[in-house]
C-alpha cells in the first residue's frame, strides 16, 4: 500500500476564498493509500517547504501530492524538498487548484471549489500511485558553438564566448561579416560613426583564435540536440583560394565588368569579383558566378592573370563542412521590406524616392557620393528633403502590424545628417507617433526639431507624383487639420523592417518556432529572452524582432553567457520526461520516426549473436526526446510510453474522476 | 495465363533465390480457390488464376506468419488491389521492395465472395462483382517485378459508382443522430471475432490495441461501448492506409459494412490531404507525418 502525504495550501487567501482546504485535506485523508494530510497558509514559503520535508521523514512518505498553484510555478520547489528529505523527486506531483480551481470560481460559499478541488486531488493522488521514481538524464556537452550570422549581435556573441575560453563557428551568408550595421552612416543617438566602431570588432574576431569564421556560407542542416549538435555548413564557391589569397585587390581593379552592389543597393557598380566594401573581413573577393562571364562562357579570366599568387581557381566547388557544436546562437538579423511593394510613393517609378537603408548609404563617408548628398536621378544636392516614416509598419494593410521601433529615431538621425551636409535644405518628415523609448533617445528627437529645424508634420502622405524635375508631395498635417503640398527634390522611405527571406526555412531546420511575421519566437518573451524552445539554441538581434544596435548588442552578449553557461561543465542533466519504445513489442512501421517534430526517434537495427541484423526497432533518442508525446499518440499498438506521463498514469487519472 | 504464371513461378523457385511461391489454388471439388504455398518448382501446377481468386494475399507476408518468412524469399502472386497493400506494408517497413518478389496479374475483376460465383455456374457477372472492381485503376498490376497476362485497357468510371459510395452519400444525408444509430445497429451484432484484423494485411501489429491490458484501451466485451470502440479505432488506424480491397468486410461473419466506413475515411484522406493510399511504396501514410515545410494549415507553425 503507497504511503501517501498530501499537502492543500491556501495560497493566502487565494485559494481558501473559494476552496475548504481544510475539508479537501480531510476529505483527502479517507482516500485508501493516503496517510497524512495538512493544510497551510503559504505552503511554498520556507515553514511550509519544511512540514513537507518533515512529514516525509516523520511518516515515511513514499509519495506526495501539493495542491497548490500551477505546477509551472512551484513544481521544482516541491521536487527540490522532497529530494532533500530522501523522496525521488518524480514522486511529488503538483494540483493546479488555483488557476484551474479557485480563480475561476466565485462561489463564497466554497462548495464547487471544494468538490472540484477534492476531484482533482484524487485524480492526482491516484495517478501518484503509478508514479515510477525517475532519474535525471546526464548527457555529455560538446563545447563549441556555432554562431549563425555575422552581424553585430553575431560578432558580439562570438567574441564573448571566444574570450570565455570556448571555440566559435561564425558563419556569414554574405561575402563579409559585418551585416546591416556596416552600411550605416552614423547611429543614434550619440552620432558616432557605424564604421568606425564596427570594423574594430570585425577585426577582433577576425584575429581570435578561438574564432573561425565562415563567410560565404550558409547553414544545410543540424540534427542532434544540446551538447551535441552536427551541423552541415554549406560553403559557397568563392572561386578564390582563401589560403593564398592576399587580399591585394589586383583582380578587382582589373575585372572588366560590372553589377549593381548589394551592398550599396543599387546605388552604385561594384565589380564581378568582389569584396562587398573596402573593410571586408575577411579581405578576401570572392567572384559573382552568375555575371562571371568566364564562368559563364569561359572567355575572359583576366583575374586570375593578374593574380600574383594564383588564387583564382575557377574549377572550385560548393564544398560541405560537418562540425560537431554544443550550442547554437541564431543571429540572422532582418530585412527592409521590399520597396517595390510601395508603388503608392513613387517607388520604383520615381528615381529620388529612396529607402532610409539607400540614404544611408548616401550619407556615409564610404558610400557612392562620399558622403555628399547627392539626388539619385541628376545628381542635384535637394533642397528639400521629405522623410516619411511608418512605411508599412503597423499597416495591416501592407501586412505588418507590428511598429519598427527604429525608424523614429533613425529618421531623426537623418534629417540632422542632412542639416548637417546641406545647410541651407530644409527637412520635412511625415510622422504618426514619435517613439523615443530609450536612453537620450527623447532628447535626440527632440534635438532634431529643435535644434536642427526639422518641420516635423503629424499625417500620413496621400499621394507623390513628379513634376517639373521635382517630387511632389502631398499629404496632411492632422496636427493643424491642413493639408500640405511640399515640393520636394527627394524622398525617403522608413520602410518596414522584416524578417529574412529564409528565416522559415532555417527555423525549420533547427527547430525553433516562429511568429506569423516569420520573427523567431523567445522560449517566453519576458523571463527567457534568448531560449528558444529547443534546448541549447539561443537566439540574439534583430531575427526576434525589430531591433537597435545597442539592444541587438546586448541580446548577443546574453546568449554568449548562456552558451558559457552550459559551456561549463562537461555533463548536464536534463528532465527524464522522455518516452520510451517496448521493443519486444514494436511493429517498425515507423509511424513515431514520421510523427516526431524533434526527429528524436530512429530505425535501429536488431541483431542476433552473430550479429546479422533480424529485424527493426524505433529507439528513442533520450538526449533529443522533449516529451512531447506525439509518437505516444501516433503507436497504433501502443508501445511507446512517455516516463512520468505513462498511460497507465493517464488512465488511472481518468478512472479516479 | 495460368500456364505463364506456372512457368514464371517454376522459374523462381528453379533459380533458388526464392524459397516460396505464394499464389492461389483449387480446392479438391474445384468449387473454391484456397491460398497455397508453393516451394518446390514441380509443384508449380498448383498455381491457378481466375474469377475466385479474391483473397488479398500480401496478408501472408505480414509478422503475422512468421513461419511463412522462415521459408525465405517470398514471391507473391497479387492484383493490383493487392499490390496496394505491399506498396503500403513497404511504406511503412514491413519489409522492402527488394525482400518481395512482386507476380503482378493484370486481371478483369473478381467476384464479391467466391460462392457467389458458385452460385452463377462458375460465371463472373458485372452483378456479383465488387464495387474496388468497377471502379479499378489498377487492372494492369502499378508496381511488380513481372507481369503475367495481357494488358488490359479498361478504365474506370470519372466518378466512381456502385452500392458503397450510394451507401456513403446516404448516411452523409443523415443527421447526427440517424448516422449513429445506422452504425449503432450494425456494430450491435459485433462478436469481435477479430477476422476483420485477422484477414487484414495492413493490421499486422504483433500486439493489436485491443490486447493490450495494462491499461485497456479498449473494453473486449462484445457490448455496445466495445464494439464502437474497437470498430472506430480499427477505422481509424486504417485511416490513410486502407486501400479498400474488401477483405474486412468479406471476412465479417456479421455482415458488418465496413467497407463503407473504410471508404468513407479514404474519401476525406483524399479531400484533405491529397492521399491515395497504396500507389507509392515512398511516401508514408500522411495521417500522422510532421511535415512543417508541405503544411497547408498555418496554425502549427
Amino acid at each position: 500500500m503507497s504511503r501517501i502525504g498530501v499537502f492543500v495550501c491556501q495560497c493566502g487567501n487565494n485559494i481558501e476564498s473559494t476552496v475548504d482546504t481544510g475539508q479537501v485535506a480531510s476529505d483527502m485523508k479517507e482516500m485508501p493509500g493516503v496517510v497524512f494530510s495538512c493544510t497551510y497558509k503559504f505552503m511554498c514559503s520556507s515553514p511550509g517547504q519544511e512540514m513537507v520535508r518533515q512529514a516525509i521523514k516523520d511518516k515515511r512518505l513514499d509519495g506526495i501530492v501539493v495542491s497548490a498553484c500551477s505546477p509551472h510555478m512551484h513544481e521544482k520547489t516541491f521536487r527540490k524538498a522532497s529530494e532533500s528529505a530522501g523522496l525521488n523527486p518524480y514522486k511529488c506531483e503538483i494540483v493546479n487548484i488555483r488557476e484551474q480551481c479557485s480563480w475561476v470560481h466565485h462561489d463564497t460559499t466554497k462548495k464547487i471549489g471544494t468538490r472540484k478541488s477534492n476531484d482533482l486531488t484524487r485524480m492526482i493522488i491516484e495517478r501518484l500511485k503509478k508514479n515510477k521514481p525517475l532519474k535525471k538524464i546526464n548527457i555529455p556537452v560538446n563545447k563549441k558553438a556555432l554562431v549563425i550570422g555575422g552581424g553585430i549581435a553575431g560578432i558580439q556573441a562570438a567574441l564573448d564566448i571566444a574570450d570565455g575560453g570556448r571555440e566559435v563557428i561564425l558563419v556569414e551568408r554574405e561575402p563579409s561579416i559585418g551585416g546591416n550595421m556596416a552600411r550605416l552612416s552614423e547611429t543614434f543617438p550619440t552620432m558616432d560613426c557605424s564604421q568606425c566602431i564596427l570594423t574594430p570588432k570585425m577585426v577582433e574576431a577576425e584575429l581570435h583564435d578561438k574564432i573561425k569564421i565562415l563567410t560565404y556560407s550558409e547553414v544545410e542542416k543540424l540534427d542532434g540536440y544540446i551538447g551535441n549538435f552536427t551541423v552541415t555548413i554549406k560553403k559557397k564557391a568563392k572561386y578564390v583560394d582563401e589560403s593564398t589569397c592576399t587580399g591585394c585587390g589586383e583582380c578587382m581593379e582589373k575585372c572588366p565588368f560590372k553589377a549593381d552592389s548589394e551592398f550599396e543597393l543599387g546605388l552604385n557598380k561594384r565589380k564581378v569579383i568582389y569584396t562587398p566594401f573596402p573593410q571586408a573581413v575577411p579581405n578576401i573577393p570572392v567572384i559573382d558566378a552568375p555575371n562571371c562571364v568566364m564562368l559563364t562562357k569561359g572567355k575572359c579570366g583576366i583575374c586570375a592573370k593578374v593574380c600574383g599568387p594564383g588564387s583564382i581557381d575557377f574549377e572550385q566547388k560548393d564544398e560541405f563542412i560537418e562540425e560537431q557544436v554544443g550550442a547554437v546562437v541564431v543571429a540572422t538579423g532582418y530585412d527592409l521590406m521590399p520597396n517595390e511593394r510601395f508603388g503608392e510613393y513613387g517607388y520604383g517609378k520615381i528615381k529620388d524616392v529612396v529607402s532610409g537603408m539607400q540614404f544611408e548609404r548616401l550619407a556615409s563617408s564610404s558610400g557612392p557620393t562620399g558622403g555628399q548628398i547627392f539626388r539619385p536621378s541628376d545628381g542635384k544636392v535637394p533642397e528639400q528633403i521629405v522623410f516619411l516614416q511608418c512605411i508599412g509598419s503597423r499597416d495591416e494593410a501592407k501586412g505588418v502590424s507590428y511598429c519598427s521601433k527604429i525608424c523614429c529615431m533613425y529618421t531623426a538621425k537623418h534629417t540632422m545628417l542632412y542639416k548637417h551636409k546641406v545647410h541651407d535644405g530644409q527637412a520635412y518628415v511625415f510622422y504618426m507617433d514619435i517613439r523615443a523609448g530609450g536612453k537620450r533617445y527623447e532628447e535626440f528627437t527632440r534635438r532634431a526639431q529643435e535644434q536642427e529645424d526639422a518641420m516635423y508634420l503629424r499625417g500620413r502622405v496621400a499621394r507623390i507624383y513628379e513634376r517639373d524635375g521635382k517630387v511632389v508631395v502631398q499629404g496632411a498635417d492632422t496636427l493643424s487639420g491642413t493639408q500640405v503640398v511640399i515640393e520636394a527634390d527627394m524622398v525617403v522611405l522608413a520602410t518596414a523592417l522584416v524578417s529574412r527571406p529564409g528565416a522559415d526555412s532555417l527555423a525549420q531546420k533547427l527547430g525553433i518556432g516562429y511568429d506569423k511575421y516569420k520573427f523567431y519566437n523567445e522560449y517566453h518573451p519576458k523571463l527567457k529572452p534568448v531560449e528558444t524552445v529547443t534546448a541549447g539554441i539561443f537566439l540574439s538581434g534583430a531575427c526576434v524582432g525589430p531591433m537597435d544596435i545597442p539592444e541587438s548588442v546586448s541580446m548577443g552578449s546574453a546568449s554568449a553567457s548562456k552558451v558559457l553557461a552550459l559551456f561549463s561543465s562537461d555533463e548536464m542533466a536534463r528532465e527524464p520526461i522522455v518516452a520510451a519504445v517496448n521493443k519486444q513489442r514494436c511493429n517498425a512501421c515507423w509511424d513515431c520516426v514520421v510523427a516526431c517534430p524533434y526527429t528524436a526517434i530512429e530505425k535501429e537495427e536488431v541483431k542476433d549473436r552473430q550479429g546479422n541484423v533480424i529485424g527493426w526497432n524505433a529507439n528513442v533518442n533520450e538526449g533529443v526526446c522533449q516529451g512531447c508525446g506525439v509518437c505516444v499518440a501516433a503507436c497504433r499498438s501502443k508501445v511507446v510510453d512517455l516516463a512520468g506521463y505513462t498511460d497507465e498514469q493517464v488512465f488511472a487519472a481518468i478512472n479516479a474522476f | 495465363m495460368e500456364a505463364e504464371l506456372r512457368e514464371k513461378a517454376k522459374e523462381l523457385l528453379g533459380s533458388g533465390e526464392i524459397g516460396v511461391v505464394i499464389g492461389f489454388g483449387w480446392n479438391k471439388r474445384k468449387t473454391r480457390t484456397t491460398p497455397v504455398f508453393i516451394t518446390k518448382a514441380e509443384d508449380t501446377d498448383k498455381l491457378v488464376f481466375n474469377a475466385y481468386c479474391v483473397n488479398n494475399l500480401s496478408v501472408y507476408l505480414t509478422r503475422k506468419y512468421p513461419d511463412v518468412k522462415a521459408m525465405g524469399k517470398a514471391a507473391i502472386v497479387a492484383k493490383g488491389c493487392d499490390i496496394k497493400n505491399l506498396a503500403v506494408m513497404i511504406a511503412e517497413g514491413q519489409f522492402k521492395r527488394d525482400d518481395t518478389y512482386i507476380i503482378g496479374m493484370t486481371c478483369s475483376g473478381v467476384g464479391y465472395k467466391q460462392e457467389l460465383i458458385e452460385a452463377n455456374g462458375g460465371e463472373l457477372k458485372p452483378e456479383i462483382m465488387p464495387v474496388k472492381c468497377h471502379n479499378c485503376d489498377v487492372r494492369n498490376p502499378h508496381i511488380s517485378d513481372a507481369v503475367i497476362g495481357e494488358t488490359t485497357d479498361f478504365t474506370p468510371p470519372e466518378e466512381p459508382v456502385g452500392m458503397v459510395f450510394d451507401k456513403i452519400k446516404q448516411i452523409e444525408a443523415m443527421d447526427a443522430k440517424g448516422r449513429f444509430g445506422f452504425w449503432e445497429e450494425h456494430f450491435s451484432r459485433c462478436i469481435k471475432c477479430y477476422a476483420c484484423r485477422q484477414v487484414c494485411s495492413l493490421c499486422y501489429c504483433d500486439r493489436c490495441i485491443t490486447d493490450k491490458n495494462t491499461p485497456q484501451w479498449i473494453d473486449s466485451s462484445a457490448h455496445a461501448r466495445g464494439n464502437f470502440s474497437w470498430n472506430l479505432v480499427r477505422a481509424m488506424h486504417l485511416t490513410g492506409r486502407c486501400t479498400f480491397c474488401g477483405e474486412c468486410e468479406r471476412a465479417c461473419p456479421v455482415n458488418i459494412p465496413l467497407n463503407v466506413i473504410n471508404k468513407k475515411m479514404a474519401v476525406v484522406m483524399e479531400d484533405a490531404f491529397d492521399h491515395r493510399s497504396g500507389y507509392d511504396p515512398e511516401v508514408h501514410p500522411p495521417m500522422i507525418v510532421f511535415d512543417i515545410e508541405n503544411d497547408k494549415e498555418e496554425f502549427i507553425k
